[in-house]
């Protein structure tokens, strides 16, 4: 009995040692981290693998940018030094990578990490420890709606403002809302089927769509949701549903290779062709051209873009650049990426500019504040990687910095994008 | 009275081991090691639900949501200091413990697991169906504001800090494993124990089958809530569905059977393994980039569960007999083996 009264005593002594640890005291950090006078370090986390891994290359195409950068003694003296991780779109793994970015590798900043939900999985954790999370590659409206404690929405999810938290393309939203007008300026009777994904991202797209289509909701015929991850036969049935409910426009809001996998159905099974929309995310050539291996038919797709074109406008002095960097890198599988039409490479190379506009402007010791201060005054009119006449700008009031697009249409014969009309405003 | 001295020595390593560490460790590794406390907690739970009733769970992922949750939107609607809601959440667990362990009462083996398996697969939907309540995919994001340990603010450890959560883990770690031994070492661990090897024998016995089934699966379900608010407190406070799909169930099992039956130490490495190897694995050179990580990951497994089929525990109990044989070594090891007893 008595060793058990000194097992329970010995027992008690762990628990209180363990609430004594409890109080250990957190040291102190001074100054902003991850920047010295010849370097600055920044991170990001991207789907370098798995089921979203075909937007990889704009990381990769991010530190060709950086890369170019240094060679031309960097900014303000300092070398850019970007670490990608791979978080293979899972939110569930974002935030111990970011946590390691910002506590072991110690990084500026974290700039362009891809993806809503992982982003939305870590803006609490970086605004709580007042870390940049700009630049975000996804356009949620979620990232410029929670900036300040006046003015923004009274939404659930903006409980506590976010003013480390900055996006960077045209929000998804207004990308739907421009589709609807679209389709209620061009089509007589739309039946409006739409597909979209399951999560924040496709509910964001769907809420901006029904938002522009006003008083003719009842024109959606059929809203098919899908997950991410789901295998091709399951979206391909969602396709099928969508014909079933006798859409006649189909409008997809979905990650890449979900969009595929749809319009490949659309094409190669159901010898089905309505109008159709497809979302900027989805519509890189590379990915258009992948579906028309597999069975598409995608003349005629209606999509928008904000970024300039390696393929349709080769001859511009932004994509001249482009190319002159990405063969910098010689990394064939990018460079081959690039040559084929992979918009997000460009669009890498746009987001980095932007983020090295921002440190320019971000005083001759930048700090995280004061690099904060500087990208929400952006005057980015010159981004030779962006849609001409599309411009980057932030204020205190202005918290999407790019609120333009210009529409496109998928030319079967060119097997690319020809853009039409004139540079639209998206803007609330 | 020679077994249990050891015993009472490895409490006092681990706890002296443990108290150190967070002074030693960079921040960064403080939160990996407040990880392997969250898991500690939960692997201990499912041991003994899995290793000393025999009862199999592929969804304590589910119970570790519950728990999550119950953190996450006490503090968001009412502020509700964060170790409260561990409370709560251990309450709230114990009770839907108890109500998956009736059809247990019916099910066993691969139809219990199988149960068990839709419980993993369905719980994490809830928030998405429930959005209003549990922020569907938006998650859930508790309050960050300064929460003392047991309403005591404790100057200069910010709530939710790398430190503040590793105190908090492990000496909860410490309350659940005193539990948990003083259970296991009396009537309610000998009635687990006799359910685990022969259910006839033990209801001839007079151990009422019911419940004691029911009550290892509440008291296993209510340790894996404890897990799961602590889960999201080192996730600074955050709570998202994609945490706990069926995965974390899976790791969780996986880290019970590294653990084996019965062993701190063993429990300590199964907590390790599940906790630290996603993430250090991510690093590997061997395999150079991020995506590695699940390869090592997998190939891990396969070698634990081949070289240690008695997961850590049963190597201990090996390398013990080992020394006690060199020891005797006159002794047969029929006799060996019996007075071991």
């Amino acid at each position: 009995m008595s060793i058990n009264r000194k097992k329970l005593g010995a027992l008690l002594c762990v628990a209180a040692v363990g609430i004594a640890v409890a109080s250990t005291a957190g040291a102190a950090q001074q100054g902003s981290p991850g920047i010295t006078k010849t370097s600055i370090k920044i991170g990001g986390t991207f789907p370098l693998t798995g089921g979203a891994s075909l937007y990889a290359t704009i990381a990769y195409a991010e530190e060709a940018y950086y890369a170019y950068v240094n060679a031309h003694g960097g900014v303000n003296g300092r070398k850019i030094t970007d670490i990608v991780r791979d978080d293979q779109y899972d939110p569930s793994k974002t935030l111990p990578l970011v946590k390691q970015l910002v506590e072991q590798n110690k990084v500026f900043a974290v700039v362009g990490s891809l993806g809503t939900a992982p982003g939305l999985a870590t803006w609490g954790y970086l605004n709580t420890h007042q870390v940049p999370q700009v630049l975000l590659a996804t356009g949620d409206a979620y990232w410029g709606t929670c900036t300040q404690k006046v003015g923004f929405k009274p939404k659930p999810y903006c409980k506590t403002p976010k003013p480390w938290t900055m996006g960077w393309q045209p929000d998804y939203p207004s990308e739907a809302r421009l589709y609807a007008k679209q389709i209620l300026k061009t089509e007589n009777n739309p039946k409006i089927g739409v597909l979209y994904q399951n999560d924040a991202y496709g509910q964001n797209y769907l809420a901006g769509f029904l938002q522009g289509l006003g008083s003719h909701t009842g024109d959606v015929v059929d809203k098919e949701k899908y997950n991410f991850g789901d295998s091709a036969q399951v979206v391909g049935a969602h396709v099928g549903a969508l014909e079933a409910h006798g859409a006649n426009t189909v409008v997809i809001f979905a990650t890449p290779t979900a969009s595929i996998q749809a319009l490949a159905t659309m094409g190669g099974v159901l010898h089905w062709s309505p109008t159709t929309y497809l979302n900027n995310v989805s519509a890189n050539r590379l990915f258009v051209l992948d579906a028309e291996q597999n069975g598409a038919t995608p003349n005629g797709i209606i999509s928008s873009s904000y970024i300039g074109s390696q393929t349709a406008t080769p001859s511009t002095p932004g994509m001249k650049l482009a190319k002159k960097i990405i063969d910098g890198t010689h990394n064939s599988t990018l460079i081959g990426d690039f040559n084929n039409g992979d918009n997000n490479i460009v669009y890498g190379l746009a987001v980095a500019y932007t983020f090295v506009d921002a440190l320019k402007h971000a005083g001759t010791t930048p700090t995280r504040a004061s690099f904060m201060a500087a990208i929400r005054n952006l005057h980015e009119y010159k981004n030779p990687f962006v849609y001409p006449g599309i411009g980057v700008q932030t204020s205190k009031t202005r918290t999407f910095p790019m609120q333009q697009l210009i529409l496109e249409k998928w030319k079967g014969t060119a097997h690319d994008w020809r853009t039409f009309g004139s540079v639209i405003g998206t803007g609330f | 009275m020679r077994r249990r001295l050891p015993a009472l020595g490895s409490v006092a390593i681990v706890a002296a081991a443990l108290s150190v560490l967070p002074f030693v460790l960079s921040d960064y590794n403080v939160y990996l090691g407040a990880e392997v406390g969250v898991f500690f907690i939960a692997i201990l739970g499912l041991n003994i639900l899995t290793g000393y009733t025999g009862q199999i769970s592929i969804g304590h992922g589910a119970f570790m949501a519950i728990g999550a949750y119950v953190t996450a939107v006490m503090s968001r609607d009412h502020g509700t200091n964060l170790v409260l809601t561990m409370l709560v959440a251990f309450a709230a667990c114990f009770v839907i413990g108890l109500l998956v362990g009736l059809p247990a009462l019916r099910l066993s083996g691969v139809s219990l697991a199988l149960a068990t398996f839709a419980l993993a697969v369905s719980v994490p939907q809830l928030p998405l169906q429930w959005s209003n309540y549990l922020g569907g995919s938006l998650g859930v994001q508790a309050s960050t504001k300064p929460s003392g340990l047991f309403g005591i603010s404790m100057p200069g450890v910010a709530a939710l800090s790398n430190q503040w959560i590793y105190g908090v883990a492990w000496a909860s770690s410490a309350l659940l494993f005193g539990m948990a031994w003083l259970i296991l070492r009396g009537r309610v661990g000998r009635a687990f124990r006799a359910v685990r090897d022969s259910e006839i024998a033990a209801v001839a016995s007079g151990v009422e089958l019911g419940l004691y089934k029911t009550l290892a699966f509440g008291i296993s379900a209510a340790y894996a809530g404890v897990a799961g608010s602590l889960f999201v407190m080192a996730s600074n406070g955050f709570a998202q569905y994609q945490d706990f799909l069926v995965v974390l169930s899976l790791q969780l099992l996986i880290g019970a059977a590294v653990a084996g039956l019965g062993s701190l130490w063993g429990i300590l490495v199964g907590a390790a393994f599940v906790g630290l190897l996603p993430k250090i694995s991510g690093s590997v050179p061997l395999i150079g980039s991020d995506n590695g990580r699940d390869i090592v990951y997998g190939l891990l497994v396969i070698l634990v569960m081949l070289v240690l089929p008695g997961g850590f525990a049963g190597l201990l109990a090996r390398l013990r007999s080992l020394a006690r044989g060199l020891n005797r070594e006159s002794i047969p090891v029929k006799l060996r083996e019996s007075s071991s007893q």
